[in-house]
């Protein structure tokens, strides 16, 4: 099956790529047909008007006011380029008529359509969000079924009826796994692809920290750190959870790609504005504690991702997380401390004590090490100049 | 013993007279951005493109390479994250000559990186891989990494094979060295002016002090308010003719020392001070161990202390954690019993019982604080009429009995009693007396209690007027239950008004035909 006809695609692709449910692979697009499909655009309001309401209510959840979005070639593009990735994992992708030029072919023209113009603007960034909010939580249903003679095996496809009939005769046993991101769009093969297709969606790529997937580059996506509306959205979402090493997944993915950031050569408003965000999350899991009395005076959080019986295991970037504050505050104090934790007597003593217990944890000497390295970035601030 | 020295740098690129190009002809291509294939197993690019196996493998021509290549990877970046898949040995080559392995695990580039550049210093070289066959890691040549060219079948006594870039070298592995007994055997350096302490490194210090001297020390830190802890602690002899290990020691744990202490105590023979670097490693003052040991923590046990000495270059362990005793408690007592006491001897007389009639007088005591009410039977449809008004708190906050000497209610202590009928207040738990009266004679409580048969499960009441009565507290029910007459309430409906969570998205294929790539054009290209 050919994608010729755009309500169709959006219908049966694009639609469900948003909202969810069943999302069609057929065979790839190629570029030549994108001109063709973006000609008919005016031509399938309904379907795009039923797209842009999808995306409308998976940004409200985001931000206050969503942007008006209208479907044109930009999203067409993106969509068509992550059909083309999925064609890849088609089980007719993998046969011996498709040859290996043949796949790098596909591969070329999915970069080719990934290849749109980088984007700070908030409502192109919030429109791609709203497209490729789902990447991570993409599912494949895959069924074996076996039989006294042979088996057979059909990646996101129904088997046919015939092999399902006479069950107990044939001794027929159908077993079903679920493949996920790490199966369908995690591969060597297509990650570059997902990569550059991130960097042009830096907002999906924050919010879907939690989970795995390609390497952050702040560089790409600092500028949303100073919207604070989504600044606070992206805060909000990658604390979740309620196992300690749940809660902290994110942040530490965040401060692993910080200390990456660190090895290249990044511009000192962007190491300061990252380094504020995650001293914002460190604040925002004290806030979390501040008003709850049955804890004691030590953070049951920090006890449990921050044990010596468990170094060995840590994520990365947790302990670059945790002593972020106070390597700050020997830089630059007004970092190290997020604003108006001082006016408030509870937090801020909740906030010395997590400083305390973080100091224990990882040791003085790693403080220092980050603080080093992060003196080659930032300029230091007159002790005079700070106004607490 | 070992010591430390930065090796100077060589050119770990070319061939060296220990290897030889035997059985392999050696030889590197270079890798380009987007190479998915390689000849050497077990490796891949990172999502930068570049060639990473498992591990990364550090070649150094002896151990105080390794040793330099720790220091200097400690300062910049914790061990922790290596120690997981770290190793050190010994290995040999085919003409005999023997080099130091370092195997790491291959975290990121980044960590592989960093290796490289430390061990480039101190004159090591780079390779990676997964198991046998570890190829030249990148460099400035070759951004991306090398990957082997041929590969050759490993001799039957080697163990690992290095590709470099005009070579190829077997190993045969000879011994391990662990790194937590490479840590204890390096000696301690002197650090020039490392005993001037800044106030923040004096916060928490270790003393190890001299047995004799032990309470002319507590004295001194007590009489100038440091605050500190005290044990004894005796290091484990090794064996029975270890007679220099038999000291006792009493072992400091004192806060914020001050520097003029800090000062007498360094020139004092028989105390010894120690700085803390993690929760279960202390150092001398004034030395330091060439690799910075909080950066591998993981390696020391938490259920041991590890003093490392800079001068006598030994390691002492004490049980963890350490069990230490307030020195405030250990201050010198002055105790002469040699002097008689003086004093009286007094007895106590016993008393003849008077039996006399328990009665309300009006009290001479502060009033108290009203904790029930008896209203009268009369007053009950006034009680009835201020039900409407009361607040919720209220009405679960009063219990109430209807008894024949009229309706009691007890307040909780968080709710003002109901202003109706004669106000009680307790002269002692469950006995009530009417407010402004009290119980004479005045005798105690527990007493009146006793002489009355009241418990902790009853009420006793005595009201303005006639005898007291009993009631047990299991009669008082919440009076918002009381309140109530029965209510008929008919059955509703029960609407489902939740939205239903947005559905994962899955995909599914389309049968697409043998040839569905048939006619499908690069972009850019004709064919």
């Amino acid at each position: 099956m050919g994608w010729s006809d755009l309500g169709e695609l959006l219908e049966r692709f694009v639609l469900p790529l948003v909202s969810g449910g069943e999302l069609v692979v057929g065979r790839p697009i190629a570029i030549d047909a994108l001109g063709d499909l973006e000609a008919q655009i005016p031509h399938v309001t309904p379907q795009l008007v039923a797209v842009d309401e999808a995306r409308t209510e998976v940004i409200a959840e985001l931000v206050v006011r969503p942007p008006a979005l209208v479907f044109e070639a930009d999203e067409l593009c993106l969509a068509a380029c992550v059909h083309n990735l999925l064609f890849l994992v088609h089980p007719r992708a993998d046969s011996w008529a498709v040859s290996t030029s043949a796949r790098m072919r596909v591969l070329d023209t999915a970069q080719e359509m990934a290849a749109r113009p980088l984007s700070q603007s908030r409502s192109r960034v919030l429109a791609r969000h709203g497209l490729l909010h789902n990447l991570f939580r993409l599912t494949r249903m895959d069924t074996k079924i076996s039989w006294w003679t042979g088996s057979a095996t059909y990646l996101g496809q129904r088997p046919p009826g015939r092999l399902r009939t006479w069950r107990s005769v044939r001794r027929v046993r159908e077993e079903q796994s679920v493949a996920s991101y790490e199966d369908l769009l995690g591969t060597v093969e297509v990650a570059p692809v997902v990569t550059a297709l991130l960097r042009r969606a830096p907002l999906t790529q924050l919010l879907a920290m939690t989970r795995d997937g390609p390497p952050l580059y702040w560089e790409d996506a600092v500028f949303l750190l100073r919207d604070a509306e989504l600044a606070r959205a992206v805060a909000y979402r990658s604390l979740r959870g309620s196992e300690p090493r749940q809660v902290v997944a994110a942040p530490a993915r965040f401060a692993a790609a910080f200390e990456q950031m660190l090895e290249r050569a990044p511009a000192e408003s962007d190491v300061r504005a990252v380094a504020a965000f995650l001293v914002h999350l460190n604040a925002l899991l004290v806030v979390g504690e501040a008003g709850d009395r049955e804890i004691g005076p030590r953070s049951p959080l920090l006890s449990a991702v921050l044990s010596p019986e468990r170094a060995g295991q840590r994520q990365r970037g947790l302990a670059t997380f945790f002593s972020l504050p106070a390597a700050l505050a020997q830089i630059d104090p007004r970092l190290g401390v997020p604003p108006g934790v001082a006016t408030d007597a509870l937090l801020a003593d909740r906030w010395l004590r997590h400083r305390a217990q973080v100091v224990e944890g990882v040791g003085e000497a790693v403080i220092e090490t980050l603080a080093g390295r992060l003196r080659r970035h930032l300029t230091a601030v007159l002790p005079e100049h700070v106004s607490m | 013993m070992l010591f430390c020295a930065v090796m100077s740098p060589r050119d770990s690129t070319g061939p060296d007279w220990a290897r030889s190009t035997a059985p392999g002809r050696g030889g590197l291509e270079h890798v380009s951005l987007g190479q998915s294939r390689f000849m050497t197993p077990g490796v891949a690019p990172d999502p930068r493109g570049i060639l990473l196996g498992r591990y990364g493998l550090l070649i150094f021509p002896t151990l105080e390479g390794v040793v330099s290549w720790l220091r200097l990877y400690s300062a910049e970046s914790p061990l922790d994250e290596l120690l997981a898949a770290l190793e050190i040995s010994q290995v040999r080559t085919p003409l005999g000559s023997r080099e130091m392995a370092v195997r790491i695990p291959a975290i990121s580039s980044y960590v592989v990186d960093r290796a490289a550049r430390c061990a480039l210093l101190v004159g090591g070289a780079t390779y990676t891989g997964t198991a046998k066959h570890f190829v030249k890691y990148r460099d400035d040549r070759s951004p991306y990494g090398y990957d082997a060219a041929d590969l050759t079948p490993l001799p039957p006594d080697a163990s690992i094979m290095v590709h470099g870039e005009d070579f190829t070298q077997t190993y045969a592995r000879e011994r391990d060295l662990p790194l937590d007994r490479l840590l204890l055997r390096l000696s301690r350096r002197r650090i020039p002016g490392g005993a001037d302490l800044r106030p923040d490194e004096r916060r928490e210090l270790f003393l190890v002090v001299a047995h004799g001297l032990g309470e002319g020390v507590i004295r001194y830190l007590w009489r100038n308010r440091v605050v500190g802890r005290v044990g004894l602690v005796t290091p484990e002899r090794k064996s029975a003719f270890d007679e220099s290990r038999a000291r006792v020691h009493l072992l400091f744990r004192v806060q914020d020392l001050p520097a003029r202490i800090l000062d007498l105590f360094r020139s004092t023979p028989g105390i010894d001070i120690f700085r803390p670097l993690t929760e279960n490693v202390a150092v001398e003052v004034g030395y330091a161990h060439p690799i910075d040991l909080a950066s591998c923590q993981s390696l020391f046990e938490p259920s041991r202390f590890f003093l490392f000495w800079g001068q006598r270059d030994q390691v002492d362990t004490i049980a963890a954690p350490l069990e230490l005793s307030g020195i405030e408690h250990l201050t010198r007592l002055d105790i002469q019993l040699d002097q008689a006491t003086s004093g009286d001897t007094l007895q106590i007389a016993a008393l003849d019982a008077v039996g006399v009639p328990l009665e309300l007088a009006p009290s001479l005591n502060p009033s108290r604080r009203v904790v029930g009410s008896l209203i009268p039977l009369e007053q009950a449809r006034w009680l009835k009429r201020l039900i409407y008004f009361l607040p919720q708190t209220s009405l679960r906050g009063h219990r109430m009995a209807l008894t024949d000497r009229g309706i009691l209610i007890v307040a909780s202590p968080d709710v003002d009693v109901i202003p109706l009928g004669t106000p009680l207040a307790e002269v002692a738990p469950g006995l009530l007396v009417p407010l402004g009266w009290d119980l004479v004679p005045r005798v105690a409580p527990d007493v009146l209690a006793r002489s009355l048969g009241h418990n902790a499960g009853l009420y006793t009441v005595f009201p303005p007027s006639g005898a007291a009565f009993q009631i047990g507290d299991s009669a008082l029910a919440p009076l918002e239950r009381r309140a109530l007459a029965r209510i008929e309430i008919g059955g509703a409906e029960v609407l489902d008004a939740r939205i239903e969570p947005p559905a994962e998205p899955a995909v599914v294929n389309e049968p697409v035909g043998r040839f569905a790539l048939w006619g499908f054009r690069a972009p850019g290209r004709g064919d």
